[in-house]
């Protein structure tokens, strides 16, 4: 999807169009949690992310596409910008995390929505062993929406059981993915 | 808990709402050092890749999270 595309999709966002927002947040929310990145030893990132994007749902209707393109997504960044600094005041860690690198906003990083890439990943998913599998399913059809200890629970699993599943089910999409030529930009192993 | 689970339980896209509605950082979080954060960073971003990749709708789990919570508002 071209900014042009995203920008498109904008007045209906502004409208309360939820299947737009959806839309715009399979681009949006990759490129705002790219942008967070120099926060990631200081804040929950995926909390400010979360709170970024609902404020970006809330401000919609004020917002106007520029000749810049991506407004929205340009807005994000600022906003998760200024909520990662507020907490980082609230933190006092502040001047720590202003030593780093500053916040940089590198325009796309990439949806993963290529039908072809699906299809590999899908392979590898029915690769799995039955554990990892069905606790990557449990996550996956969660959304978000249930603490891990519910998800285990349902599966009948100790909490950590649970946790360790689910790395083992990453480690090896990411390891089937590379088998068949595809690379994810990712560290190796947890540590 | 092991560093390896925190990071994990890190990794997930659910967190806990304040009663004011303001979203509250995982608890796993306050109990990692820096630098085993930054690494659930980098796996977080592997994992909504990868949920993204999955869903039919190119969503990933952080987006599912905060879709549900804006249709539960009404």
């Amino acid at each position: 999807m071209t900014a042009e595309a995203r920008d498109a999709l904008l007045p209906d966002i502004a409208a309360g169009d939820v299947q737009a927002f959806a839309s715009w947040l399979a681009h949006g929310e990759p490129r705002i949690r790219l942008s967070l990145k120099r926060f990631a030893r200081f804040v929950d990132t995926e909390a400010v992310l979360q709170e970024t994007l609902l404020r970006l749902w809330q401000v919609a209707p004020r917002v106007r596409a520029d000749a810049r393109g991506d407004s929205l997504a340009r807005l994000g960044v600022q906003i998760a910008h200024n909520l990662a600094i507020d907490h980082l005041r609230r933190s006092r860690r502040l001047e720590r995390a202003q030593l780093q690198e500053p916040t940089t906003d590198d325009g796309e990083e990439p949806a993963f929505t290529d039908p072809l890439l699906r299809t590999v990943i899908h392979e590898c998913v029915g690769k799995l062993p039955k554990q990892p599998a069905s606790v990557l399913r449990c996550r996956m059809e969660s959304g978000g929406t249930q603490p891990d200890e519910a998800l285990a629970e349902r599966l009948g699993m100790q909490l950590n059981t649970f946790l360790k599943n689910f790395g083992r089910a990453r480690q090896f999409l990411l390891e089937c993915l590379e088998r068949a030529g595809v690379e994810f930009d990712s560290p190796r192993r947890p540590i | 808990m092991d560093d390896e689970s925190l990071i994990e339980q890190l990794t997930s896209a659910h967190r806990e709402h304040s009663p004011q509605g303001e979203i509250r950082f995982a608890p796993a979080f306050h109990d990692l050092s820096e630098a085993a954060r930054e690494q659930a960073y980098e796996l977080t971003r592997v994992a909504r890749g990868l949920e993204a990749a999955l869903d039919a709708d190119g969503l990933s789990s952080t987006a599912r999270a905060v879709l549900a919570r804006i249709t539960s508002r009404g």
